[in-house]
């Protein structure tokens, strides 16, 4: 069997046609030797190596991943060639009003694109509120069909996020039957200490209770993935190769404590607890009443500041404040294991409906790096992660995420301390370390995000710098196509970054190095294994 | 949607912009030609240049022949066009020289009777030594004929092959013999027959031109004719024969029709040698032919790295024949000086004068054509030069030297910022490209590879390209498809803002845009702040006029009210009510019966009927041509449809069962009356007796001596000068006449009488004085503008305002855009140029969405449903940018009935119909479909159009836009789709009944 001309990123798309169409293997690796020599700039590529570990790589699964890991890490040094790159597509693919693809055409020629440089795949958000918009169990997939097929035919993979939370910007509210049943039942958002509600996503306190035309959140969830699974079953393990499903406001695990934008657009406040539903107060009461002090159940903390005010301004999170006493440690423990619990009921969830689909399912959590440099950790603390300069609060996610099989998606891979204002004490480095070495710990693997559509200043040195580390990154999405994205601004700086992805790769290759022939070739025919085995 | 990867391979004649094609072009600069050799005459046609030009059209276009003047005796012409493409990339413009020569053959017709052998046979034996389809056109005149000179001759007489004409001609083509060169013919007489003489006159099939003899007939008389008397005109009767002018009637008629396309003018000298034989004759005549020829230069520089330096590659190629000289030099600044730059010179290069260089051009391989090819260091603004061809042509830019910019540092500075981005990427290309310089040669290949990696379609030609060649182009293809992605999502307004008022400031008209279009933002109507539509000039990415609402209407009873309020009682001579639907009533072959009007008056009410509020009626002034659009006198409205009262009873009974009727104006050209001193035809008679100086200046076939003309030139009759302000109050008089009748009746008269003291009243006018006396007034309520490309839309404006119609709508038909044989998607610059015209008329008339309908054949014939929404996701027409103004059609007599000259996908016209007659703008039916087996369910469409009062500016969204399938929801009312593939309404808070379901159309009205 003539492997031995795939080349890169491509490699896997060639491994998986195999499976169906035989014939066509011979054929594609001409273009193969093409594409791969474009991309890496490269004449002397050998084609042999990087088609074998890269066709392993795509159709690893978990124990042949241990396996490639120890066989690989003797060879060659990991280097970044194993991250494979998505691109998000638009929020708004998919228009709300008449679920037709948006810019269709623009999306078309931004695929070949990113398919001739080399990118793996593209992420789609499909949001509820277009999906099941006008009522409880009436799906409507069409729109996003379409984009399977279009990426079908590019040839790329599709991650796909189900968003189950709003959006101002595309404005893409929760399903309409849903805002109907909140405007006369309230207390299914998130609620503040001042009582508003946060309407873009469903409290987590709601989960179990059937607020829904009688179902539950959570059930009502489960059909949406079901129904997504039998609708794309076509495309389930073959163009669709990871889904991440929407934990929470954005899509990401934690509650919406800083929704609120900051005033002057910069400095960021300590953010709020959004514990003041009424489910959500119950459950709290219920909590403080078994542990024995009934009086901590009656609401938050009294003294915890507001969306944007200086976290220092009340006594809560001050040095020595509320936050280290027992009460601030009771609080905490269950806001925080509320927030786990909502997480592990979506993902086991996800994880039962999708286990079998040849899929793997991510989950999103936030980077909250304001204020990491002080020792209360507000902006954590109050978005839900009880991680202070005492208490590991990433371990039990990244357990949570390890029981669940799932996968950890983290944003903000391309921002630097460096650029950070100086007066948040933000760290996001130091944070995306720590949460990763707690991924480490329980064997979950992070697929790195960048924080924002807009470039930030280094932003790909940074996530170079983050793709190339020790670490347990597999796989990068980078946000997100649309007019900036191919600006002339922006889209010759990414395609250089595409390229210095797969440039080190190169330089390893380049060299004459005869002594890994043996090993190579042993991996050879433990790959080939493998893949016939996926044939 | 579409898989296959746009990449034309066209990369030697449109270089692709690297790393991002803006298309920034540098201004162009028209180009003319002048060719001062000792011809007599040149004239310049100057067409549009097109940005980018595929090889392909640029060929066509050079094949097109551009003379049409057949009244235009014994010049010879010179036309030169010049098509200039460029973008910005390394590789600078491409100049596209074409030449159309005329080229004078001379040869002689030869006339010779010889004798039989019965001494009373004769045989005539016509032939003629130039090249080409010859054809006799001949006659007999009958001894005992007196009246007629032109006759079929008797039976035995015919040759074989011949096919008579009408019921006075023969036509016998001419057949070679004797070699190679000469045709003849040759006809037996029989001494018994009665024939007093032969008339002939020369037709070349070709071009359709007449060769006669000193512009007369031939004619060959006979010794008995003479006897007998009943000739006396007949020179040297005592030879018996003679060559002779004849009667110039018929021919000249023909002459006037016949469309050449190669301009060819005779001459012809008769020399006598009248021999003394009595019986036997022998004539030559000398001709000459002008045949056009296209030749071409072409002219292309690119940029190129050689040792070490850019270069400047200049690239000529013509097909010029013979010797052709490169007369050039080279200059550093604007100021365009000469100067001679240093060697070294490609071979063949002498120093002229110190001054320039003189390059031979080497002759191609093959034979045809010379080339050359010159390479210059980079430090030189412009490369200028002039050719010359033999020893007396020299070919000019408007007497002046042509002038080539090369890329400076300046213009590279423009599209500095570009390269700068991706300096990585193209450094390494750039240095490949230079090292073969035949890297084009690849770029066919690597297109298709690229197409291949896409499709997953491999080709064994993939194989051969080499490693580093497919990256450059494929890195080409990466950035293409990211600017193209790129200026689409930055052109589109994203959908989620819909729920707010649709973004004012996105449609703010800047102020200086405003400056520079007043019409477009005049034509606001009181009702605008409810449903009104508004024009609106938006600078991004170009700068289009195009409505847009400024408010969305969310309660759909309330609109409905409002509207009922706005557009009731509201007439805009653009729109009419806003709800009608307009019927073509004719098609190009209604003039056959010569009674059309009183065909059309039986079937008026049932028109009515149907739901149509206004019909088009065709020309209805005499014309040169039986369909009515080569209008001579406009006051004579006695046509092929009928006479002026037949007209008048028709409009009537319209009237009567409620349909408005509107006439069609042909306002661009005129046919004249009369020929000017040099046999030009541009002197015009009956009521409107206006001279040259009513004629534009530029159409140098009719001798105008009016101004340039505002528009394009229709080159079949002289153009009128609109910009005369005696000829629009003329017409402006006419079309009140046309309208209202008795107003003008005064002046009319008047004029007449003057006219009867000039020296003839023809009949026409008589008719027409009948008819003015009758005062009767025709009663027209609108019009349909014919070939209003040919004048600036302003002064459609003020015929409008001098005779407001309920209804008035231009034919502006222009081509779509066509990249590499296919449609582009993007057609926003055609219905641009239609948009522009309407905001000319200040939206006082309407235009036919011409642009539509050639979407629609493209989403049809290739199953591209997705075309019908742009990428705003609005219709793709004109429909999409001003509904209001759109009047859309599918076909008329021009585009379908017998001429076909752009004829609806065959048997899909119902899709046409279900898209249109339920889409805003104003549908327009063509005659044809109405009575076909379409008609019931026209019917059908057109009640559902009532019954939801759908009307021109009706909202339309569009639901699904994708390959096989189209589909809108119009007014919240009526959904719609059309095309094979699959489409159901969304149930929500409407309820979704099938109205009516046909060949790939479906259409639902909400419960």
């Amino acid at each position: 069997m003539d492997v031995s001309v795939i080349g890169s990123s491509q490699a896997k798309l060639g491994a998986s046609e195999l499976a169906n169409r035989e014939h066509g293997f011979c054929n594609l690796k001409n273009n193969f030797r093409v594409l791969n020599d474009r991309v890496s700039f490269n004449r002397h590529i050998r084609w042999k190596k990087a088609g074998l570990s890269f066709t392993l790589r795509a159709l690893q699964t978990e124990p042949v991943e241990e396996e490639k890991k120890r066989s690989g890490s003797g060879t060659r040094s990991k280097t970044v060639d194993g991250v494979r790159l998505f691109v998000g597509l638009p929020l708004d693919a998919v228009s709300y009003d008449c679920n037709s693809i948006n810019h269709a055409r623009a999306i078309a020629a931004g695929l070949k694109a990113l398919k001739l440089l080399g990118v793996e795949g593209v992420e789609l958000p499909i949001w509820w509120g277009i999906v099941e918009k006008d009522a409880i169990g009436k799906y409507n997939w069409s729109g996003y069909l379409d984009i399977a097929e279009m990426v079908q035919k590019v040839g790329l993979k599709l991650h796909v996020t189900l968003c189950f939370h709003g959006s101002k910007k595309p404005n893409v509210p929760l399903p309409k039957w849903v805002s109907q049943i909140g405007e006369f039942q309230p207390s299914i958002y998130f609620t503040d200490k001042s009582g508003q509600h946060y309407k873009e996503c469903l409290s987590m306190a709601v989960d179990n209770l059937p607020v829904l035309d009688g179902k539950t959140p959570v059930q009502v969830y489960q059909s949406f993935c079901e129904s997504f699974k039998s609708s794309f079953s076509p495309f389930m393990g073959s163009t669709i190769t990871s889904i991440s499903m929407g934990l929470g406001p954005e899509g990401k695990l934690c509650y919406p404590s800083h929704h609120r934008l900051p005033s002057d657009g910069k400095t960021q406040g300590a953010g709020e607890f959004q514990c003041y539903d009424k489910n959500m107060l119950s459950i709290l009461k219920q909590h403080a009443e078994a542990s024995g002090n009934p009086l901590w159940g009656l609401g938050g903390p009294h003294d915890a500041p507001t969306y944007d005010q200086f976290p220092y301004s009340n006594g809560f999170f001050t040095d020595g404040g509320s936050w280290e006493s027992t009460y601030g440690d009771f609080f905490l423990s269950w806001y925080s294991n509320q927030l786990i619990t909502h997480g592990n009921n979506l993902l086991s969830l996800a994880s039962a409906t999708f286990g079998d689909s040849g899929v793997t399912i991510h989950g999103k959590i936030p980077l909250m790096h304001s204020w990491y440099g002080t020792r209360s950790h507000p902006s954590e603390l109050t978005a839900g992660f009880y991680n202070t300069a005492s208490r590991d609060g990433y371990e039990p996610v990244a357990e949570m995420f390890a029981r669940n099989s799932c996968k950890m998606i983290l944003p903000g891979m391309d921002l630097s301390d460096a650029n950070q204002p100086k007066e948040n004490h933000s760290s996001p480095e130091l944070l995306l370390a720590q949460i990763m070495a707690a991924c480490k710990k329980h064997g979950v693997r992070v697929s790195g995000q960048n924080s924002s559509e807009s470039g930030v200043p280094g932003g790909f040195e940074q996530i170079k710098k983050n793709l190339s580390g020790e670490n347990v990154l597999d796989l990068f999405t980078y946000h997100r196509m649309g007019a900036s994205f191919f600006s002339p601004e922006h889209f010759p700086s990414f395609t250089e970054f595409v390229r210095s992805l797969k440039q080190p790769e190169l330089h390893s290759d380049d060299l004459p190095t005869e002594e890994e022939e043996g090993a190579e070739s042993a991996v050879m025919s433990h790959e080939s294994s493998v893949t016939m085995q996926a044939a | 949607m579409s898989t296959t990867v746009a990449s034309e391979t066209l990369f030697p004649l449109r270089p692709r912009g690297f790393p991002f094609p803006r298309h920034k072009t540098i201004p162009f600069r028209p180009f003319f030609l002048t060719c001062s050799s000792n011809l007599n005459y040149a004239s310049f046609v100057s067409h549009q240049p097109r940005e980018t030009l595929s090889p392909a059209l640029a060929a066509s276009l050079a094949d097109t022949p551009i003379l049409h003047s057949l009244q235009f005796p014994q010049t010879i012409t010179n036309t030169f066009q010049i098509n200039r493409t460029e973008s910005v990339s390394t590789f600078s413009p491409y100049i596209y020289i074409c030449i159309a020569r005329c080229i004078t053959v001379e040869g002689k017709i030869f006339v010779r009777l010889d004798l039989g052998k019965n001494l009373r046979d004769r045989k005539l034996t016509v032939s003629c030594n130039i090249p080409g389809k010859w054809i006799l056109h001949w006659g007999v005149t009958y001894v005992n004929d007196v009246g007629r000179e032109w006759d079929q001759p008797p039976c035995d007489m015919i040759p074989p092959g011949s096919v008579p004409i009408k019921e006075y001609a023969m036509e016998t083509p001419l057949k070679k013999s004797e070699g190679d060169t000469l045709q003849e013919v040759r006809i037996d007489l029989k001494a018994n027959n009665g024939i007093s003489a032969i008339n002939f006159v020369l037709k070349d099939e070709e071009t359709g031109t007449w060769y006669k003899n000193n512009g007369r007939d031939f004619k060959v008389s006979f010794v008995n004719s003479v006897k007998a008397g009943l000739d006396t005109n007949i020179i040297g009767p005592k030879r018996g024969f003679d060559l002779w002018p004849g009667n110039l009637g018929q021919i000249s008629e023909m002459f006037l029709k016949s469309r050449a396309d190669k301009d060819v003018t005779s001459e012809s000298r008769v020399s006598k040698q009248e021999k003394n034989q009595p019986e036997g004759f022998y004539e030559e005549v000398s001709i000459t032919k002008k045949v056009l020829v296209n030749n071409s230069i072409s002219v292309s520089t690119k940029k190129c790295f050689e040792s070490g330096g850019v270069k400047d590659l200049i690239h000529f190629e013509t097909d010029l024949p013979g010797e052709v000289v490169l007369h050039w030099g080279v200059c550093r600044d604007d100021s365009r000086k000469w100067e001679v730059p240093p060697p070294p010179h490609p071979p063949g290069t002498v120093l002229f004068k110190d001054r320039a260089l003189r390059t031979q051009l080497r002759p191609r391989d093959g034979g045809k054509g010379s080339s050359a090819i010159i390479t210059l260091e980079e430090e030189f603004s412009g490369f200028i030069f002039v050719l010359k061809q033999n020893e007396n042509t020299w070919f000019k830019y408007m007497g002046n030297d042509f002038y080539i910019p090369l890329s400076s540092p300046n213009v590279l500075l423009d599209v500095g910022n570009i390269e700068d981005h991706s300096a990585g990427v193209q450094g390494e290309v750039i240095k490949e490209a230079s090292k073969e310089t035949s890297f084009f040669a690849f770029a066919d290949t690597i297109a298709n590879d690229i197409r291949n990696l896409i499709t997953e379609n491999p080709s064994e030609k993939c194989q051969k390209t080499k490693s580093k060649k497919p990256q450059q182009s494929i890195f080409q293809e990466i950035e293409r498809l990211a600017a193209e992605a790129y200026n689409i999502f930055r052109s589109s307004i994203p959908t989620f803002s819909e729920t707010t008022t649709a973004e004012p400031e996105a449609t703010i008209v800047e102020p200086e845009t405003a400056m520079a279009e007043p019409q477009a933002t005049t034509i606001l109507e009181p009702e605008t702040a409810m449903a009104e539509p508004q024009a609106t000039t938006i600078l991004e990415p170009e700068t289009i006029v195009r409505e847009t609402w400024t408010t969305t209407i969310v309660v759909p009873e309330a609109s409905v009210e409002l509207e009922k309020l706005s557009l009731g009682p509201k007439i805009c001579s653009g729109t009419g009510t806003g709800y009608e639907i307009l019927c073509q009533g004719f098609n190009w072959d209604s003039h056959k019966s010569g009674r059309w009007y009183m065909e059309l008056k039986e079937v008026a009410s049932q028109l009515a009927s149907l739901g149509f509020t206004v019909v088009w009626l065709p020309p209805p002034t005499e014309s040169v041509s039986p369909e009515g659009y080569m209008p001579k006198d406009l006051y004579n409205l006695s046509s092929r449809y009928g006479n002026i009262d037949e007209l008048k009873d028709l409009v009537k009974r319209f009237h009567e069962v409620g349909i408005k009727v509107l006439g069609d104006a042909v306002l661009n050209h005129r046919c004249a009356h009369y020929q000017n001193r040099n046999g030009v035809w541009n002197i015009f008679g009956g009521h409107l007796n206006w001279d040259d100086s009513a004629v534009v200046a530029d159409d140098p076939h009719f001798q105008g001596k009016g101004n340039k003309s505002s528009g394009d030139n229709f080159h079949a009759a002289p153009n009128i000068d609109h910009s005369q302000e005696f000829v629009r109050e003329d017409l402006k008089e006419w079309l009140c006449w046309l309208s209202t009748g008795c107003q003008r009746l005064v002046c009319v008269g008047y004029i007449l009488s003057v006219q009867e003291m000039s020296e003839k009243i023809n009949t026409w006018e008589r008719g027409l004085l009948c008819a003015l006396f009758k005062m009767k007034e025709v009663g027209y309520d609108g019009w349909r503008l014919d070939f209003v490309r040919g004048f600036w839309g302003g002064y459609v404006k003020e015929y409008i305002d001098a005779s407001e119609p309920y209804f008035a709508v231009g034919e502006f038909w222009d081509s779509l855009s066509y990249a590499s044989g296919e449609t582009d998607h993007n057609q926003d610059a055609h219905r641009q140029r239609i948009v522009d015209w309407i905001g000319a008329t200040n939206g006082t008339a309407g235009a036919f969405d011409v642009t539509t309908k050639g979407i629609l054949h493209y989403a049809i014939e290739k199953c591209e449903y997705w075309r019908l929404s742009d990428e705003m996701g609005k219709p793709p027409g004109v429909v999409g940018w001003w509904p209001s103004r759109s009047v859309t059609f599918i076909e008329n007599h021009d585009t379908g009935s017998t001429q076909g000259h752009w004829r609806f996908p065959c048997g899909e016209e119902m899709q046409g119909y279900a898209y249109i007659l339920t889409h805003p703008g104003t549908p327009s039916v063509f005659y044809d479909h109405i009575f076909s087996h379409y008609k019931s369910e026209i019917e059908t469409l057109i009640s559902i159009r009532k019954r939801n009062k759908i009307h021109c500016r009706s909202t339309v969204q569009i639901s699904k836009a994708e390959k096989d399938v189209y589909a809108a929801i119009i007014d919240e009312k009526v959904a719609m789709k059309i095309g094979p593939g699959d489409f159901e309404p969304p149930s929500g808070s409407q309820n979704w009944l099938l109205a009516i379901e046909g060949k790939h159309y479906k259409i639902w009205e909400a419960s």
